[in-house]
C-alpha cells in the first residue's frame, strides 16, 4: 500500500542522540524561578527594561486638563432660561492661552421634560410653573494645531420657573 | 492535562518528548547545545503558560518559534562562524546515533533535504505527530504537510539507490 514503508522503517531505526541529563535539571531550575527571570538559556537572555508609557501619561494629562476645563466652563456658564429640545452652539473662540485645546462647541439635547405644576417660590405672590428637564450636554475641545478633538458628554438636570399668566 | 509549574508531571512529559524535541530544534541550530537551549526556553515558556501538553502542535510551534528567533538574533555571529561550524561542529555532534554505513548514508541523505521537507519528516518519524498536528505547528494545511512528507521520502529514496 505504501511505497515508502521500508524506508520509513529504516528511518525509525535511526535513534536521535539523547539530550544531556543537565537539560532536565536546567528546566527544573528555570520552572522554579519566578517568571520575570525566566531567561532560561544563556544565549536567549532578554533584558527587561522599564519603559514609560508616554501615551498613557499623555492621555491621563489630557483627561485631567479636560476635567479642569469642564469645571471652569460650568462655573462660568450663564443660567439657561428655557429648555431646548436639541441645539448646537458654537462657542466663541477663546484665546488659546497655555492650553492647547480650545473649546469648539457645546451640544445640548433635552431628552425628558416634566411639568411639576404651579408653585410660589420663596415668599413671592406670583405663581410660577416649575418645569424639570433632563438634558445631555456634550462639550468639545479642539487643538487647532493638530486637529485633535476631545469630547465629553455628561447628563444634567435643570429646573426652570415660568410665570403663570392669563388668569 | 493542566500544567502547573510546581507540578512534577513535566518530568514525565519531558522525558518522553525530549529526544524528538531536541532533534527538531537541531534543524535551526549550529550545535546540540544550542538545540538544548532552544528546547529549554520553549518548554519552560509552554509549561508556564499552562498550555495543554496534549497540544503537541503548539509545543512544536513554540520550539520552532524560539529556534527561528535565536537564528535571527544570532545571524551575524552565525555568518561569522558558519565555516568553522560546517567543518567541525556538525561532524563532532551528530543528531543521530549511527550504527552502520547504511544509517550513515541515510543521515547524509537527510541533510540534503530542503528544510520544509526535513522538518515535516522529523516531526512525523521521530516525534509521531499526525499530519494535522504538523499542519498546526507549521501553520500549513494537513494536505500540504502530507505532501511535503511524501516528497521528502521520495527525495530520500532517490538519494539511496539500495532502498
Amino acid at each position: 500500500m505504501n511505497d515508502f514503508s521500508e524506508l520509513e522503517d529504516q528511518l525509525r531505526k535511526l535513534r536521535p542522540v539523547q539530550p544531556s541529563p543537565e537539560l532536565a535539571t536546567r528546566i527544573e531550575r528555570a520552572l522554579a524561578e519566578p517568571e520575570t527571570s525566566s531567561s532560561t538559556a544563556g544565549l536567549l537572555s532578554r533584558e527587561r527594561h522599564f519603559h514609560f508609557n508616554w501615551l498613557s501619561i499623555g492621555l491621563g494629562l489630557a483627561a485631567a486638563t479636560a476635567l479642569v476645563l469642564l469645571a471652569f466652563v460650568q462655573l462660568h456658564q450663564p443660567a439657561k432660561q428655557t429648555p431646548t429640545v436639541a441645539s448646537t452652539k458654537i462657542l466663541p473662540p477663546v484665546t488659546p492661552s497655555t492650553a492647547q485645546l480650545v473649546p469648539a462647541g457645546l451640544t445640548q439635547v433635552v431628552y425628558h421634560t416634566r411639568d411639576e405644576g404651579v408653585h410660589f417660590p420663596g415668599n413671592s405672590d406670583q405663581p410660577m410653573r416649575r418645569v424639570r428637564s433632563h438634558t445631555r450636554e456634550t462639550l468639545q475641545w479642539r487643538n487647532p494645531k493638530t486637529g485633535a478633538t476631545l469630547r465629553i458628554t455628561y447628563p444634567t438636570e435643570q429646573i426652570s420657573l415660568h410665570p403663570v399668566s392669563g388668569q | 492535562m493542566q500544567n502547573v509549574a510546581t507540578d512534577e508531571n513535566w518530568k514525565t512529559c519531558f522525558s518522553q518528548l525530549a529526544p524528538g524535541l531536541v532533534l527538531f530544534a537541531r534543524q535551526w541550530t549550529r550545535s546540540a547545545a544550542d538545540a538544548e537551549d532552544v528546547v529549554q526556553e520553549a518548554f519552560v515558556k509552554f509549561w508556564r503558560r499552562n498550555h495543554d501538553i496534549a497540544n503537541r502542535g503548539l509545543l512544536y510551534a513554540t520550539v520552532r518559534s524560539v529556534a527561528l528567533d535565536l537564528l535571527r538574533r544570532d545571524s551575524r555571529r552565525a555568518r561569522r562562524e558558519a565555516t568553522a561550524f560546517s567543518d567541525a561542529d556538525q561532524s563532532v555532534q551528530p543528531a543521530f546515533e549511527v550504527n552502520d554505513d547504511s544509517q550513515r548514508a541515510l543521515v547524509a541523505a537527510l541533510d540534503l533535504l530542503p528544510d520544509e521537507q526535513r522538518e515535516v519528516l522529523v516531526m512525523k518519524i521521530w516525534n509521531d505527530l499526525t499530519f494535522a498536528e504538523i499542519g498546526s505547528a507549521l501553520e500549513i494545511s494537513q494536505n500540504t504537510a502530507a505532501s511535503r512528507y511524501r516528497y521528502a521520502l521520495a527525495a530520500l529514496k532517490k538519494h539511496l539507490p539500495s532502498t
